[in-house]
């Protein structure tokens, strides 16, 4: 076996050349790691707004919240159903809501405006998720115009902060008197008001937009289900809350998943090449080395595997740049649209350790394919040949 | 022997290096214009966005509504010429309910007056009027679909529950590449008719063309001035500002494939400056050979500099050769066909032509200036006595 040092040796020499591939190499990587880290942040912002205890009601064949609408007195029949829990008083823990999107100035650009979620909530809507909970300020007293926002909206809209307002209609101001933290999901970029606000200020006066009910535990769904699919004359739907929220996230996060694809599969088509020309390089400069090694007994076995290693070495090193890179991005975050909804989330960069090995061991796979053909003809070499030039 | 000669034949020594770094090259070079297409096709509405045109919907939230009577009370506002209003219907094929395509409900006349972009058969055109169920659809959608002229369809309603049957009257083409031909606009009367009287009369947005581009932005005002006492207000935009917000919003997109195509120059120009590198490394010893009889360190210069630039534009070449086809002929139909909504006209440009041709010739040449200067420092003496 040929010790690894001599390949780290032989491309220290080459410094121009090794980095210049390295480099080439570390971008495509840095390039698959953001975009799945992005694909999985959004997910994970999406999804994680989901509860598996909890099912959300809908008017069947409406594809969201914004969509649907319910009369209030579903309600009544929706917590009588079996498996939903219930408080020690009692009561259904279920929340009928509001959702509607606003317009809201975004601070920082020139007027433009972007559409912010309004969520109208019954008091039960804490107890029906317990993710939420308020990190600044108060939640708002029922029957008030007062509101609490998620802190992803913080200071990034116009009125949108602790003792600041915003009109939902005029002259009729909403104050901001709570910021609430959900774990980093979406929730964090909605607003939440009483329910009896949002339906007064919109308009939607007996209805509701969907139900969410906490069940006693997730495998109380299919009964709950079948319950409220039975009476077709309802038109009622049921889903979890993760089904739910990953039906909404799939179409942006597949988008950016489908287009990191494309990107690294161009990127990595000419980064391959860039280290089969080193490689190549590399073993045309070294034939009399590589003739006196097979002189000294080196099997072309142990050659080819050589060459191999010193080209996984060369992009591993660039891998774990790229990857250096990418962890960088887990402290950027952007704010983007959910094309289910039109509404404005922030998203980060999730950086998991399974897209992070992932990225690096396609580096390393990049470098053995475009080593692969040097390897092999390096360990064509003819030591008699090799010499004697 | 001239020093573009000299070039040329250098580039040509390592016949594999070069075939290699060209097909980086041109690898990178298709995938430059597929991302600056899909840049400028998605901001190309924005750009293009007619400039006579004001947009007018509810001011809290544009899913919500706005009275009929507002159409007829903005004709009155001066410098208004025309108006149209639309409402969002949001409909799903029972046979493919994961394909997405827009549906909207219109009054014929006016929306064509006031999209006179978009062109319709006059015989189409009266067959739509007179049909309450009529609709009329892009020619994208309906080669997709299949659907002929005089068809009967039927949809699932997604904020409107139930079925809803449609004739196709005509199909609709159009003489601006921002338009979406893969809509379906169908009579206001028919949604209208058929939905619950509480949500009757009601609009969703109102588009109106006014006679003087430049006061677009005065007329906006005056629009959301005139209905500011009412219970609903309006806010009220220029088509190009409509299009801006909507690009604010998916902007973090737009700017994520621009620092990739900043990574992706970057990664080109390392190919190019590492295949020139070494080749200048090989052949130090002929530098040498050639300082000795008596060519001077900038003669050197230009000979790897030209060497450089030739790579280059010959990469610029072969990718725009292989790549403006692939996009233009082979990606450009399936973009618009499929993903209509964001981008209604996928081309490539000819600026983008221009620029990515001159971008592969200039990275040719600064990926040369290193090894250039590295070649032209080296010493005689020592150049001779290296040997590869």
């Amino acid at each position: 076996m040929i010790p690894l040092s001599y390949n780290v040796r032989s491309l220290l020499v080459r410094k121009t050349t090794t980095v210049a591939t390295a480099l080439g190499i570390g971008l495509v990587v840095f390039v698959l790691a953001s975009a799945f880290m992005l694909g999985t942040g959004i997910t994970k912002t999406m999804v994680g707004a989901g509860n598996s205890s909890n099912a959300i009601v809908l008017r069947k064949g409406s594809d969201t919240e914004m969509a649907s609408s319910l009369e209030v007195s579903t309600l009544g029949m929706i917590g009588a159903a079996p498996g939903v829990k219930r408080s020690s008083a009692g009561t259904s823990l279920l929340s009928g809501e509001i959702v509607i999107v606003i317009a809201q100035d975004k601070l920082g650009t020139q007027g433009q405006v972007s559409n912010v979620l309004v969520r109208g909530v019954p008091p039960t809507a804490l107890e029906v998720r317990p993710e939420v909970h308020v990190v600044a300020g108060h939640p708002p007293r029922p029957g008030t115009d007062e509101v609490m926002i998620g802190k992803g909206l913080r200071g990034k809209y116009a009125g949108m902060d602790l003792e600041q307002s915003f009109d939902l209609k005029k002259n009729r101001p909403l104050k901001v008197v709570g910021v609430f933290e959900s774990g980093g999901s979406s929730f964090e970029s909605e607003v939440w008001c009483d329910v009896d606000t949002a339906r007064s200020s919109f308009g939607r006066d007996g209805l509701v937009s969907s139900v969410t009910v906490r069940l006693d535990s997730p495998s109380k769904f299919d009964a709950f289900k079948a319950t409220m699919e039975s009476d077709k004359r309802l038109g009622l739907e049921a889903l979890t809350e993760p089904a739910y929220y990953e039906k909404q996230s799939s179409g942006t996060s597949l988008f950016i998943k489908i287009m990191g694809g494309v990107i690294v599969f161009f990127l990595s088509g000419g980064a391959m090449i860039g280290a089969l020309i080193t490689m190549l390089a590399a073993v045309s400069q070294r034939q009399r080395e590589v003739g006196t090694l097979r002189a000294l007994g080196f099997s072309r076995f142990s050659i080819l595997t050589s060459f191999l290693l010193e080209s996984a070495v060369l992009s591993l090193a660039g891998g774990l740049l790229g990857i250096a890179c990418a962890l960088c991005m887990s402290f950027v975050k952007l704010s983007m649209m959910n094309f289910a909804t039109w509404q404005e989330v922030t998203f980060s960069f999730d950086p998991n350790p399974a897209v992070l090995v992932g990225s690096l061991v396609f580096g390393g796979f990049m470098g053995i394919v475009g080593g692969f053909y040097p390897a092999l003809r390096a360990a064509s070499v003819s030591p008699i040949e090799a010499m004697r030039d | 022997m001239g020093l573009v000669t000299i070039a040329v034949r250098n580039v040509w020594r390592n016949k594999l290096r070069t075939v290699l770094t060209l097909s980086a090259v041109t690898v990178l070079v298709i995938f430059f214009l597929l991302l600056r297409t899909v840049i400028w096709s998605w901001t190309a509405s924005a750009e293009q966005g007619a400039r006579d045109r004001i947009g007018t919907r509810h001011k809290v939230s544009f899913i919500m509504q706005l009275p009929r009577r507002y159409v007829e009370e903005m004709r009155s506002i001066p410098g208004i010429k025309q108006v149209a209003h639309a409402s969002w219907f949001g409909a799903k094929d029972p046979n493919h309910t994961d394909d997405f395509f827009g549906t909207i409900a219109v009054e014929p006349k006016e929306f064509l007056e006031v999209y006179d972009e978009i062109k319709l058969p006059k015989d189409q055109f009266e067959t739509w009027q007179q049909d309450r169920q009529g609709a009329i659809v892009g020619d994208v959608l309906a080669k997709k679909r299949g659907w002929k002229l005089g068809q009967k369809i039927v949809l699932q309603g997604t904020i409107y529950p139930g079925n809803w049957e449609y004739h196709i009257s005509g199909i609709y083409t159009a003489n601006s590449p921002t338009v979406d031909r893969s809509t379906l606009y169908f009579q206001y009367k028919y949604l209208d008719e058929s939905r619950p009287q509480r949500l009757q009369d009601q609009v969703g947005w109102v588009m109106a063309r006014v006679d003087d581009p430049g006061r677009a932005a005065e007329i906006a005002k005056a629009v959301d001035k005139k209905f500011e006492d009412r219970d609903i207000q309006t806010l009220s935009m220029s088509e190009r500002a409509l299009q801006a917000s909507f690009l604010g919003m998916v902007s973090a997109i737009l700017r994520l494939i621009d620092v990739v195509s900043v990574v992706m120059v970057l990664i080109m120009g390392l190919i190019l400056g590492n295949t020139i590198a070494m080749g200048v490394r090989e052949r130090t010893h002929e530098y040498g050979v050639l300082r000795a009889i008596g060519f001077l360190p900038k003669h050197i210069v230009m000979f790897i500099l030209s060497e450089g630039l030739v790579l280059g534009m010959l990469g610029g070449i072969i990718g725009l050769a292989i790549g403006y086809p692939f996009v233009q002929k082979g990606m450009g139909p399936a973009m618009e066909e499929n993903l209509g909504a964001f981008f209604a006209f996928f081309r490539v440009t000819p600026e983008l032509v221009v620029t990515s041709f001159f971008l592969a010739a200039a990275l040719g040449l600064i990926a040369a200036i290193i090894p250039a200067r590295n070649a032209a420092k080296l010493e005689v003496v020592s150049a001779l006595r290296r040997v590869g």
